[in-house]
């Protein structure tokens, strides 16, 4: 067994590159703080203040972690955190979903009079949760952030207080998010007794000097924490809690959990797949146990996401089950990347694309809503297009990169990650994966059918876009058209930050 | 002609555009049509203009692209974004029954077009497999030799049915063609017109520029199979139009009989049958997209299909009728027009290949002939039967400057094959080259 004090002094002291690479993390740490003290100043000062502050920071951190992107990694703490290219790929993708986030909200909070200053601390803490959960290399730091990132989210989740749905959903997602954490934990604790670490590395490096430390115990913890990041990531079958938490919450939190937190958990479940050895390294009989687990799920998380996305006439929870299916289609990417030459970098490219796309239709949703979260049945859309020509085009270019149709972001992520699976000679689930994207379809025009094609709903009130969400719309469709006609630059650092694992 | 530039070397994707002897005709067809089913169409639509033509050009765009493009990975992207703008052209700017039209023929060609992708990606990794380095190019991948072929079930044959799936939802071969009807019926005029003349070639075409010379062992093992689909098409075809009470869904079913004959000449898999197949893709585009501009001009006029509405219009519209006439001989292939070279070709093809199978396809000749004219007496000659029908207006100006070019392309493509033929010829040797060669290896 390894011992515990086993310090290196050297990680411990700080070097400016050390204090370089950590800015990122304080900046949103100090906005956050910020926005604590603009909550306490009362008024209508504060919610400018505070937002004005939640903005700046989510600029400066992505500024920060964009530029330590091109940096080699590097590690900190004592081997708890690392930065790499693949924390600051993600902490760029986590701040630029909290960015947009918050300029849906600003006018979703007057309008639904839920314009507390809370909203936006919890909003920068979740993220600061996400950045750190991605960047940690040990499993205890991981649940602290999890935690940390989860926390704020249960709250943001019941943010609308008199609601019923809002506190249902609330309710739901901390008792069964508090479970999933307790499995993610004994797996930690099983890993933990089985090898004598907690860090990911260290763990890969003792089972791999002494490979009779992968007992049995071993194993259990291993899929005991796989499980948890399943569960965070919603993939069949742990994926009961997601579509009345995603229609409970307020419409822009659903975009956020939607994207960042899946994002995040996808990010750090990848991270810890990798590093422990998945693809090169494990054990034959746990990879190929692992191959067999993922496949199974992977099939049914599509099957049983698409299909009963049909069903749904709510478009929240449409899009839940929506993001089911997607999960679906990310664990396609894991389970190919071991054997495909493109390696993972199509799942992170997928993260990406669908962050984009999908925030893009929740900030959509988030303004078309009435007062309440009410008004988002397919039937409230009818004729929609023929008062707001932009926003149905918007609506329109999401929800075809959703189902995959080019020139848009989803189908040049799908093809590289299909693609992949071929590669990998995953075949029949490849095939699974376009025949449920066919029936994808199916929804995803459903809902322009409403839009376009339907005659107007009887009270036609005129919808005021708010200049914030203009530009958060208006970047999201740019940035679906333009990674679906020139993915080159996504691909290259997609790469660089799969590379830096 | 051929213009290349890199776009996703990382994947070996380039976007490359060239025409040949066969993709030009296509090309030629396709913006001949366009400003005639625009123009023929204009007083039809009466709302969300801007939208409407925006769509149209969308689409011609995408036609185009899928016509010129020589990158698999290109074509895919291009035959998809073609079902945008006509998902909402049908259901937008459609019928009565629209959202069903639209929903239908999306999924339908949707889901085709995946498990083609499926295929795109295996050929796409064996270019990697096989020679070292990614390329989706087609000249690349004509280099490519996939095991099997012989087997009805073999990696070439099951690759070869994906593509086959694609392109015969497009088609459309019998039995993938119910789409057809509900989406013709329910499109705008040029929706129809543009559908009918250009989108269904699309399939005839992907046979012959990716399935055959990608599988050409594949292709000689499902000979036989397709070649029955396709005279089946054409007898149920012609059949079905027989008994429509509307001329729309008349002239949609004819679509499925003649296309049937494409199947059939590409697959006997000669000269003269792939060479008369590709002037039928003309003639088909040419004749059935005058008839649906003269059913929505009718429609314009009288706001019903239908048959038995109609009755002596040859009293009050003369003009009208003498442009109907002529569309409708080149339609059952009366010698002298388009129609009768084109099917003529093809059946000759098909003779040395099955002699039966030719004679089935004969009978549809038979059958095509009795549908149409059948029509044509029903609502053309006898008493007006209708009050309404007595005061119709006959042909406008716009109107005639429409559908005359296409009588004249009815003509000159009837009497000078041959000036189409010299152009073809080199393209189509190639192609029947490349399938013959490879499958010797």
């Amino acid at each position: 067994m390894e011992t515990l004090n086993l310090i290196r002094p050297e990680l411990l002291t700080f070097s400016s590159d050390q204090i370089r690479t950590l800015w990122p993390y304080l900046i949103v740490f100090v906005g956050a703080v910020f926005t604590i003290i603009g909550s306490v100043l009362n008024g209508k000062s504060s919610k400018w203040l505070v937002f004005l502050v939640t903005v700046a920071t989510c600029g400066a951190g992505i500024f920060h972690s964009a530029e330590l992107m091109r940096d080699s990694s590097l590690v900190l703490f004592n081997g708890m955190m690392i930065s790499d290219a693949y924390s600051h790929f993600f902490n760029v993708i986590f701040l630029g979903v909290t960015l947009l986030t918050a300029f849906a909200s600003f006018r979703y909070l007057d309008h639904e009079q839920l314009q507390h200053p809370e909203y936006f601390v919890l909003l920068l803490f979740s993220a600061l949760g996400m950045m750190l959960m991605v960047s940690s290399l040990d499993l205890i730091v991981v649940f602290i952030a999890l935690e940390l990132m989860s926390l704020c989210v249960y709250a943001l989740v019941g943010f609308r207080r008199n609601d019923r749905k809002s506190n249902e959903a609330a309710m739901k997602y901390f008792i069964l998010g508090s479970a999933a954490s307790a499995v993610f934990l004994y797996g930690v604790a099983l890993l933990y007794g089985s090898t004598g670490s907690t860090e990911v590395t260290r763990i890969y490096e003792l089972v791999q000097e002494n490979f009779a430390l992968q007992t049995p115990v071993y194993t259990l913890g291993l899929v005991l924490v796989l499980f948890g990041f399943l569960f965070k990531v919603a993939a069949v079958p742990f994926h009961m809690w997601m579509p009345d938490v995603y229609e409970g919450a307020p419409t822009p939190i659903t975009g956020f959990m939607t994207t960042g937190l899946k994002a995040a958990a996808f990010a750090i479940f990848l991270r810890v797949l990798i590093t422990l050895g998945y693809g090169k390294g494990l054990a034959d009989y746990l990879q190929s146990h692992i191959h067999d687990l993922f496949w199974v799920f992977a099939a049914l998380t599509m099957l049983v996401g698409n299909v009963v996305a049909l069903t749904q006439t709510n478009i929240k929870r449409m899009l839940a089950y929506s993001s089911i299916a997607h999960t679906g289609y990310l664990l396609v990417g894991i389970v190919a990347g071991v054997r495909g030459e493109l390696g993972f970098y199509p799942v992170i490219a997928y993260l990406l694309s669908y962050a984009v796309m999908n925030l893009g239709a929740f900030v959509v949703l988030t303004i078309l809503g009435q007062r309440g979260d009410v008004g988002l049945n397919l039937h409230d859309l009818s004729g929609i297009s023929a008062r707001h020509p932009w926003l149905s085009f918007c609506m329109a270019v999401f929800l075809f990169s959703m189902a995959g149709i080019p020139p848009t972001a989803g189908f040049a992520a799908k093809y590289m990650l299909l693609y992949s699976a071929v590669q990998a000679g995953e075949i029949p689930l490849v095939i699974i994966a376009v025949l449920c994207s066919a029936i994808s379809v199916y929804y995803y025009l459903r809902v322009l059918v409403y839009m376009y094609m339907r005659e107007p709903a009887e009270s036609p009130t005129q919808l005021r876009v708010s200049l914030w969400s203009q530009f958060a719309l208006v970047s999201m469709v740019v940035l679906t058209l333009q990674i679906g006609i020139l993915p080159g630059k996504v691909i290259h650092l997609a790469k660089k930050a799969i590379m830096s694992i | 002609m051929v213009e290349k530039w890199d776009w996703l070397p990382v994947l070996g994707i380039s976007y490359a555009v060239g025409i040949d002897g066969i993709s030009f005709w296509l090309v030629l067809l396709t913006t001949f049509l366009m400003p005639i089913a625009i123009l023929g169409s204009f007083k039809a639509v009466e709302h969300r203009h801007k939208e409407y033509y925006f769509l149209l050009l969308l689409l011609e765009t995408g036609m185009l692209g899928a016509f010129v493009t020589l990158d698999l990975f290109l074509f895919y992207v291009f035959w998809e974004a073609m079902l945008i703008p006509m998902y909402f052209l049908i259901g937008i700017w459609g019928g009565k029954d629209r959202v069903y039209a639209a929903m239908k023929f999306f999924i339908f060609t949707m889901v085709g077009s995946l498990l083609m992708l499926v295929a795109i990606f295996y050929i796409a990794y064996q270019h990697k497999v096989q020679m070292g380095h990614y390329s989706t190019l087609i000249t690349d991948l004509y280099q490519l030799h996939f095991a099997g072929g012989a087997g009805y079930f073999s990696t070439q044959s099951l690759l070869f049915l994906a593509f086959a799936l694609a392109f015969a939802i497009k088609v459309p071969l019998f039995p993938l063609h119910t789409w057809l009807p509900d989406a013709h019926v329910q499109a705008p005029t040029a929706g129809s017109v543009i559908l009918a003349a250009v989108l269904l070639k699309m399939g005839g075409y992907g046979f012959m520029r990716f399935a055959f010379p990608l599988f050409p062992e594949a292709v000689a093992t499902y000979q036989i199979p397709f070649m029955i689909l396709g005279s089946v098409a054409i007898v149920y075809g012609a059949l079905v139009a027989m008994v429509q009470p509307d001329i729309k869904k008349l002239v949609a079913y004819s679509s499925v009989s003649h296309m049937g004959y494409v199947i059939l000449g590409l697959f006997s898999l000669n000269e003269i049958g792939v060479t008369g197949a590709v002037y039928q893709m003309l003639n088909h585009g040419i004749s059935t997209g005058a008839l649906f501009l003269l059913v929505g001009m009718i429609y314009e006029r009288r706001h019903t299909r239908e048959i038995a509405a109609f009755g002596g219009i040859t009293k009050v519209m003369p003009l009208y009728a003498v442009v109907f006439l002529i569309i409708t001989l080149s339609s059952v292939a009366l010698p002298g027009t388009n129609g009768f070279v084109g099917e003529f070709l093809i059946l000759l093809g098909s003779w040395s290949v099955s002699p039966t199978l030719t004679a089935v396809a004969g009978l549809g000749v038979i059958f095509g002939a009795v549908y149409m004219l059948w029509m044509f007496q029903r609502v053309m000659f006898g008493p007006i039967r209708h009050e309404e029908n007595k005061s119709l207006k006959d042909l406008t100006g716009r109107e005639l400057v429409v559908l005359f070019p296409l009588v004249v392309a009815v003509f000159v493509m009837g009497v000078f094959p041959n000036f189409f033929f010299q152009k073809m010829e080199p393209s189509v040797q190639r192609f029947l080259n490349k399938s013959n060669i490879t499958a010797r290896n």
